[in-house]
């Protein structure tokens, strides 16, 4: 009786071990998902629209995953996830860093609104808080270029952005659902 | 023993305070890269296409069942079109052998007045063929990746041309991908002239579509359907390149459509022509 007690304790250990493993990975579903989902806007397409709704992915997930689990995606997944956008696009070096972060600061202070809500309170929340987001973005660059962009653009890109969500946004719930457990 | 107590209070103290101050600091590094990037930094310039080269092989691997798909649904959509392109084709071929023919004696004739002349011809192209992998163009900015880098001597400030006309130029090059900042976008300025009239101006991009020439005389005669060429003042782009056909002119307003489709570009020709416009990076 007391040979096999170490071998079970090295037994619980090794689960303990996997379970931890398998836990790290999980916390960074979100994170990879999102990066794969802003890799594949990359993707060239001869749709002229595609182009206006490139700009939503990052939002989209820096908003589904901040609204659904800020638990397992928080400030630093949001700084990478900037960081990765900004070295893909050719807006300056830190732009799209500020842009996630004005929604972070946004989500942190208004989240509990739409954090549970059915999903067109969440959708109503998207709209108005890419709005501002998208705001302080062309302010931003337009402030880097010392000239305004042209606003027909973002008006454009805010409407696709809008209009892209529910898309967006079931993929993600489908990354949710079927690959990230709920006691993570 | 106390000392050891005392930086562990310490070590905890600033763990405290920076997770306290995380944002803040975040959104500080954010206005950083900003102002480095205004800088032009070359050290930025370098982690950044650093960055892209580890980043664009993931796009990369994405590309190649998009493009699977997009290829079946285009076979079978282009199919009906191979006749009637074929009839063209044979119809351009006979034009362009005929031209060709023109071509050789004009070439023989002006070598002979460039000797007489004592005309130094500049130096040949270089031509390299390149795929673009990723398109990254939105009302921020407007830029391509395409899969080659300083292996294949790519360097910054190179022209970049499509098979219809001027693309852009080398914004940045990584060790197998090159981003290429396209005409369109807000900080592409290129020296370009009307092909009649020769009259000059700065082809200056504002992340839409259709750039606008700046800088054009007061008295200069613009027409709707001229079409607008590389003037080769600077000395980054040489003179002659085909950008585009005028669409608008307005008061102050001169809107150029290029001829390359931005939008669906698959490849594209880097072209060398040893010019040593561009500064260089250190």
């Amino acid at each position: 009786m007391n040979k096999l007690q170490p071998i079970n304790d090295r037994s619980v250990i090794q689960e303990e071990v996997t379970e931890n493993v398998k836990n790290s990975f999980q916390r960074l579903i979100p994170l990879c998902s999102s990066l794969l989902l802003l890799c594949f806007s990359c993707i060239p397409f001869e749709l002229t629209f595609f182009d206006y709704a490139r700009s939503a992915v990052g939002l989209v997930c820096v908003y589904y995953w901040l609204i659904h689990r800020p638990d397992i995606f928080n400030l630093f997944s949001v700084y990478i996830l900037g960081l990765i956008a900004d070295v893909l696009s050719a807006v300056p070096m830190g732009v799209n860093i500020f842009t996630y972060l004005v929604l972070y600061l946004l989500l942190l202070n208004l989240g509990r609104f739409f954090n549970g809500k059915p999903f067109v309170v969440t959708w109503y929340g998207f709209a108005i808080l890419s709005l501002l987001t998208i705001f302080c973005k062309w302010l931003m660059v337009s402030i880097y270029y010392g000239q305004f962009l042209p606003f027909v653009q973002i008006v454009f890109g805010y409407f696709f952005c809008v209009a892209a969500y529910p898309i967006l946004s079931l993929l993600n719930a489908f990354v949710q659902n079927y690959l990230i457990q709920d006691e993570v | 023993m106390k000392r050891r107590r005392s930086l562990f209070i310490h070590l905890s103290y600033i763990r405290i305070l920076a997770k306290k101050f995380a944002i803040v600091i975040l959104f500080l590094s954010a206005f950083v890269l900003m102002l480095l990037n205004k800088t032009e930094n070359v050290l930025v310039e370098k982690t950044s296409s650093v960055a892209t080269d580890m980043l664009s092989p993931l796009v990369d691997v994405l590309v190649v069942p998009a493009r699977f798909f997009a290829g079946i649904y285009d076979y079978f959509g282009e199919i009906k079109e191979v006749y009637k392109d074929n009839q063209q084709l044979r119809e351009e071929n006979r034009k362009l052998l005929n031209m060709y023919d023109r071509m050789k004696v004009l070439e023989v004739e002006n070598k002979l007045l460039a000797n007489l002349l004592n005309y130094e011809i500049p130096p040949e192209a270089q031509y390299m063929t390149a795929r673009i992998i990723a398109e990254e163009g939105d009302a921020f900015s407007h830029s391509v990746i395409a899969y080659t880098g300083e292996t294949d001597q790519v360097k910054k400030g190179q022209v970049v041309l499509s098979d219809r006309g001027l693309v852009g130029r080398i914004d940045s090059v990584g060790h197998m991908y090159s981003k290429i900042l396209l005409l369109t976008d807000i900080n592409s300025r290129i020296p370009v002239m009307v092909e009649k009239t020769r009259v000059r101006g700065i082809l200056a991009g504002d992340n839409t579509s259709v750039p606008k020439m700046v800088f054009i005389p007061l008295d200069a005669e613009i027409k709707v359907g001229d079409r607008i060429v590389t003037s080769g003042v600077a000395g980054v782009f040489p003179a002659g390149l085909p950008v585009g056909r005028v669409t608008s002119v307005e008061k102050k307003n001169v809107t150029v459509k290029p001829y390359s489709n931005l939008d669906g570009l698959e490849y594209v020709r880097i072209v060398n022509y040893g010019l040593k416009g561009i500064i260089e990076d250190e």
